[in-house]
């Protein structure tokens, strides 16, 4: 009976790995943003990130 | 046919015998039709000889526990692999082992064709006994019984402490068996040594659940504690069987891995030098790389960066723009290398370079819009941004490759825990796991 | 199969043998041994009134045994102390007879075997290993057991037997054998264990209450 299950479970898991790489699923994570204004382009001061600024400071030891 | 046979009244139709107690003048009942040859007085505790008209004393005992009751009352009827036993017998026996005394039951199931089969329960645990007809062969560690290997679990001296109903042996209150168990899940044979004669039985494991719905018991049955020697494992069925589809698996993630490296296109886009100059980026530092397609199906786009930093840090705030859609893939990156000297030697943190894969992208033009910032100590840099379109994403296989071990895992492991339950309650309980004495570190 | 008819030379009841090759009766009504010569049937004893028993069998029940059906005709009782057994005596439907043994509702068919040099009572003991027919038999219990009674026919004259030593002999199938010393000559029957299921047994006994 687990056999069966797990199966069924293996079949799902590759076939979502396979579709996962036939679409480009990617581990990292990127923020998506709608409705940039072509005008990005000339101006690309007026484009805010969605990110805050990066203050951050990562020294070594 | 045979018409000249008298008119025969033929012999009379076999009835439960009534009787009464020597002892005591209780009713007695003989429901096993002449193959009872012992019967237990419940009211003044004898057992006395079924064979004999007179019903003639053979032993009186005490009971030493209280209210010794049977789960399945005597005279209860069950269906048991397809045929009608009636309950005739009862007995409470024990064993002492290592200075604990364990108790069990045995009921004894009459049919006046099939004739009689035994039921054990132990806490909670069914069995479906009856004589072997056939002999085993046994030696040491095992027996062999109808083509099946059994393996030894226990030997230990059994004592009869308390019985009701009757028999189909010489029973008595006090005497003592050795009995040793093979075990097979679900079978379980069982040799019994009384005297000199030995005999042999074969047990099936039952669940509580089926035995009450046999005998239409109310309630519940008692809950199962621990594992029973011949209790099937739930797991184990399947261990090997599912390594083999876990292998299969694997295998097959392996040849997706390759099917889908060959097949990436890798396609660099755009391969840029810019460079970081604090001096002249005072008022705005974003800027806009060169316009590029990405083409084919949705498919990932790798950003790499490169930086030839030293004890510093650089931090590009990327967006990757559509120009049609105007959907944007905003993300941030840093590179960062540190070195130095200490006590223990040389160090290095970080890398020069940084790579990031964006997910689902879809075929257009695109521009990058690129914010850089950079270490207050750096004053310039160059850095080299890269763009590869349709990449594989090799994270992806092992997620799966977890995925896909971790149910394996888990039911090895309860299959490992189930028989190390089963065998600690033997004669060969498994070794202990934490480390004993005189491991060295 | 012509069916003898005769008289019961004691009361005169009509005793009709079901098989041709039968020995001996007894008869329904009087419960006279008779056994037969070649001119009549004479009587050589009396049955006492059998022990209530527990066996499902009685005379004229039938069964099958493999592909061959057959038919109660008559019984040995034995007693020993635990407790008895039935030997019933079957005719196959071939006109062969064979013995259904019916011990606690423990049944085994068997039938009489010619082996030669077989022991004396004296000389078997338990453990002993014999070759019959390229199989092995380990003797396992000795049951010194006393005749207690007979009914319908046999297959040879059989009464008022005194102690007869049984030597049981089982395999690790269900082939099992039997040495019989109620005659001066051993005699060996050559069976197995069989499930009361694949006997097909009908006109069986009824019990009360089931």
């Amino acid at each position: 009976m687990f056999r069966k299950l797990y199966l069924l479970y293996g079949a799902l898991v590759l076939s979502t790995a396979a579709f996962g790489q036939y679409r480009g699923w990617s581990l990292d994570t990127v923020n998506q943003v709608k409705n940039v204004p072509k005008s990005v382009r000339d101006n690309p001061g007026s484009y805010r990130s969605v990110y805050g600024f990066y203050h951050h400071y990562t020294g070594g030891k | 046919m045979s018409t000249g046979a008298p008119p025969l009244s033929g012999p009379p139709k076999p009835q439960a015998r009534a009787l009464n107690c020597p002892k005591c003048g209780a009713a007695i009942t003989l429901r096993s039709f002449g193959q009872a040859v012992t019967v237990v007085c419940s009211s003044c505790r004898c057992i006395l000889d079924a064979k004999d008209p007179n019903l003639a004393i053979l032993q009186q005992f005490e009971i030493k526990t209280s209210d010794v009751k049977p789960l399945i009352p005597l005279g209860t009827r069950g269906k048991l692999r397809g045929t009608d036993y009636e309950v005739t017998g009862f007995q409470r026996r024990s064993v002492m082992v290592d200075g604990i005394t364990y108790y069990w039951h045995e009921y004894v199931l009459f049919n006046p064709y099939k004739g009689i089969r035994y039921l054990s329960e132990y806490n909670g645990h069914w069995n479906d006994i009856s004589i072997c007809k056939t002999l085993p062969s046994a030696d040491g560690g095992g027996a062999t019984y109808l083509g099946e290997a059994y393996k030894h679990f226990q030997s230990a001296d059994a004592n009869t402490d308390f019985v009701l109903g009757e028999f189909p042996w010489q029973v008595r209150v006090g005497e003592k068996a050795g009995v040793t168990d093979y075990v097979h899940p679900p079978r379980v044979l069982s040799s019994e040594k009384l005297e000199k004669e030995v005999t042999w039985s074969i047990g099936e494991y039952m669940y509580g659940r089926e035995i009450w719905d046999s005998f239409k018991l109310p309630g519940d049955p008692p809950e199962a504690m621990g594992v029973y020697e011949n209790q099937p494992s739930p797991v184990a069925t399947n261990v090997t069987g599912m390594w083999v589809a876990f292998a299969a698996f694997a295998v097959f993630l392996l040849l997706l891995m390759g099917v889908f490296d060959m097949r990436a296109k890798k396609e660099p886009v755009l391969q840029q030098t810019y460079r970081f100059d604090r001096a002249e980026v005072k008022g705005e530092p974003s800027f806009v790389s060169d316009e590029f397609a990405l083409t084919g199906r949705t498919s990932t786009v790798e950003v790499k960066t490169f930086a030839p930093v030293s004890n510093h840090w650089i931090y590009l705030n990327y967006a990757l723009i559509n120009q049609d859609t105007g959907q944007a893939w905003d993300f941030g990156r840093e590179v960062s290398y540190y070195y130095g000297h200490d006590s223990d030697g040389s160090w290095t943190e970080g890398k020069q370079n940084d790579t990031v894969v964006i997910p689902s992208v879809p075929a257009g033009h695109y521009y990058l819009r690129i914010e850089p910032e950079a270490d207050p100590s750096l004053p310039s840099i160059p850095y080299t941004v890269e763009i590869i379109r349709d990449v594989p994403v090799f994270g992806i296989y092992g997620i799966a490759f977890l995925a896909l071990l971790v149910p394996v895992v888990i039911i090895c492991f309860r299959a490992y825990t189930f028989e190390r339950s089963r065998w600690s309650e033997s004669d060969h309980p498994p070794v202990q796991l934490s480390s004993g004495s005189g491991d060295d570190e | 199969m012509s069916q003898p008819v005769a008289n019961c030379p004691n009361c005169g009841a009509k005793i009709v043998f079901r098989w041709s090759s039968s020995v001996q009766t007894v008869c329904d009504f009087c419960k006279s041994i008779l056994v037969r010569t070649d001119v009549d049937l004479k009587k050589v004893g009396q049955v006492a009134d059998l022990p209530p028993d527990s066996s499902p069998i009685q005379i004229n029940t039938e069964g099958k045994y493999g592909n061959k059906a057959f038919v109660v005709v008559g019984r040995i009782l034995y007693e020993y102390d635990q407790s008895g057994w039935n030997e019933w005596h079957v005719m196959m439907n071939d006109g062969s007879s064979a013995w259904l043994s019916d011990a606690q509702s423990e049944y085994a068919l068997s039938l009489s075997s010619k082996a030669p040099n077989l022991p004396a009572a004296a000389q078997v003991h338990v453990g002993q290993q014999f070759t019959w027919n390229n199989q092995t038999y380990t003797a396992s219990v000795i049951t010194p057991a006393h005749y207690r009674g007979v009914e319908g026919e046999l297959p040879f004259q059989y009464w008022d037997k005194a102690d007869v030593t049984f030597v049981d002999l089982r395999t690790e199938s269900r082939k099992f054998a039997t040495l019989d010393y109620s005659d001066p000559e051993p005699a060996l029957y050559l069976g197995e264990f069989v499930e009361f299921d694949d006997l097909k047994l009908k006109n069986l006994r009824s019990f009360e209450g089931w």
